[in-house]
């Protein structure tokens, strides 16, 4: 780890970071706004989503509208969350790694006594922050949406709703990994954008894929969407420690793997 | 103090840099020369560790560079070939950034480079021209007092003035004993600074040579414009290389013999002399030819 440099890109990517965290929190919180008035419709929205075609609703993670976090989950961490996070993961990733090694400015961090292992693992650990400053204000901003809008009046399982949040945290980590490993191996900036980005749009559509049809249901066990469920989780289904591992360990071992590669590796600097 | 040992890389395309072996001393300035593609940035990318040799190694102050990497850096200045620095930030944001990623205290000789090479530190780096940046990217080099400086076609992109004071910075380090790689196409450049200098072709080092040597290999045209047609003719039987003559004009080679060439024409009235200075890729076309009938 290289603090000076730690900070340098913390001080970059702040901005974004932020632009994306308030993004999510005001959607959060407009979801809990606009639950109440849902909520006492509850039995008719349920009735629509029963008419559609049963693997639609699944596919989006409806998941009925019984309590606010199953409202939220289907609404916001099914879909919404999920695609704002997997652009940061792709643009960032890059952005840390693949885009100092084709400009060249990489050339300059490796001219100063540190060693490559250092910056890559800096490098990750700023993605890692991002990632979790992103999280942390929607939950943050979800809880406040709760104590807000919806008091004691609504349902709202506080622990359920953290649960989903280290998921979606630990999915990101993980998908965040995959990326850094990629950009870490490029030496294009673009070809590392478009390779990371059809790994993570792949992900998605085997997923959403293989929960639309029971046919192709093998297809969603190669996509690692499949490890976060945030449907399960808040209605204490799936077995959320057993995913949160194996999402940890797919992140840890991504990002050692990219650390280790990249001080092996000939830069064209 | 800088050591490349039968460095060797081979990349898919079958080019590279063949068994590259030469040695800097302490205090001393040596040349890289070569025309573009020849090995000189494979080379300096091997010096910089930023690449693994297949064969070979390179040792800075008998540190392995690409085995030792965060040790050695200690010990070098860098300024690459293609400038190239981080978005969103000033000349000053830059440079307050390298010294922290340095370790460095002093920040007197970076203020006093920064005057004597005359730029706003406070413009966005992303609106420098590339003259101004490259002097950002002299004094990262300079700024941290390394004992080890490493240039990439340091001058390309300075005015003239700016490439004389470059000069004069070199010199002064060279004074304070410290030791210089320097990669140019520029033969003034290297004339003025180097003591020896290498010449790289196809990946393969042709020649390590003292300066003077390679002076004496560069070709001059002399074009004399003499004031008699007569006097031409007599000049043209003196037995001077003469590569072309139109009335009274006349070129002549010079390579070395400028002894011979100033009896000569000091014999006759002159109006003008013009000269023109041989370029680097036509000395090492001489230099390959002559190599080639020698063996």
């Amino acid at each position: 780890m290289n603090v000076t440099l730690y900070k340098q890109m913390m001080k970059v990517y702040m901005k974004s970071f932020m632009n994306y965290a308030f993004g999510s929190a005001f959607y959060i919180i407009l979801m809990f706004w606009l639950y109440p008035s849902i909520a006492n419709n509850t039995k008719a929205i349920d009735e629509m989503v029963a008419s559609m075609p049963e693997g639609v609703g699944k596919a989006f993670g409806l998941n009925g509208f019984g309590s606010a976090e199953a409202f939220i989950s289907g609404e916001y961490y099914g879909l919404i969350l999920v695609l704002i996070l997997s652009i940061v993961c792709v643009q960032l990733s890059t952005q840390l790694m693949a885009k100092l090694v084709d400009q060249g400015s990489m050339a300059y961090l490796l001219s100063t006594p540190t060693t490559r292992g250092k910056v890559a693992f800096t490098q990750a650990s700023v993605l890692t922050t991002g990632l979790f400053l992103i999280m942390a204000v929607t939950s943050i901003a979800g809880l406040a949406g709760n104590a807000w809008f919806l008091g004691d009046q609504y349902e709202f399982d506080t622990s359920r709703f953290i649960q989903m949040n280290t998921a979606a945290f630990l999915l990101f980590f993980a998908l965040g990994g995959i990326c850094f490993l990629v950009s870490a191996l490029s030496n294009d900036e673009k070809k590392a954008l478009s390779i990371s980005g059809m790994i993570t749009f792949g992900f998605f559509s085997l997923d959403l894929l293989g929960k639309i049809s029971e046919k192709i249901e093998w297809m969603k066990y190669i996509s690692i969407f499949t490890l976060y469920k945030p449907g399960e989780i808040v209605n204490g289904h799936g077995n959320w420690v057993v995913t949160s591992i194996s999402l940890s360990l797919i992140g840890l071992a991504s990002f050692s793997l990219a650390i280790v590669l990249f001080r092996k590796r000939d830069l064209p600097l | 103090m800088l050591t490349v040992e039968h460095l060797t890389k081979t990349f898919s395309n079958g080019k590279g840099i063949f068994d590259v072996s030469f040695t800097v001393k302490e205090g001393e300035v040596f040349g890289f020369l070569g025309p573009n593609g020849a090995g000189k940035s494979t080379t300096i990318r091997h010096i910089m560790g930023f690449m693994k040799p297949d064969k070979g190694y390179v040792k800075i102050n008998g540190l392995d560079t690409w085995k030792e990497q965060g040790k050695v850096q200690s010990y070098v200045g860098y300024l690459p070939g293609e400038i190239s620095f981080f978005d969103g930030m000033t000349g000053k944001t830059f440079l307050d950034f390298m010294a922290n990623m340095q370790g460095m205290k002093d920040l007197g000789k970076r203020t006093s480079l920064i005057d004597r090479l005359q730029f706003d530190i406070h413009t966005p780096i992303r609106k420098m021209s590339k003259g101004m940046k490259q002097k950002v990217g002299i004094v990262a080099t300079f700024m941290h007092d390394p004992a080890v400086i490493i240039l990439d076609e340091p001058t390309s992109g300075l005015d003239p003035l700016m490439q004389k004071v470059f000069i004069e910075i070199v010199l002064e380090e060279k004074s304070r004993g410290k030791t210089f790689l320097m990669s140019s196409h520029s033969f003034p450049e290297i004339e003025r600074t180097c003591d020896r200098a290498a010449i790289i072709k196809d990946g393969v080092i042709i020649a390590v040579k003292d300066i003077h040597e390679l002076q004496s290999m560069q070709r001059k045209l002399f074009e004399v414009t003499f004031a008699n047609q007569s006097d031409a003719k007599s000049f043209i039987e003196s037995g001077l290389l003469i590569e072309s003559h139109e009335g009274n004009r006349v070129s002549v080679a010079v390579q070395g013999n400028y002894d011979k060439f100033v009896e000569e024409t000091a014999k006759y009235k002159i109006h003008n002399i013009n000269i023109f200075t041989q370029n680097l890729e036509d000395i090492f076309m001489n230099y390959y030819d002559r190599e080639a009938t020698i063996s």
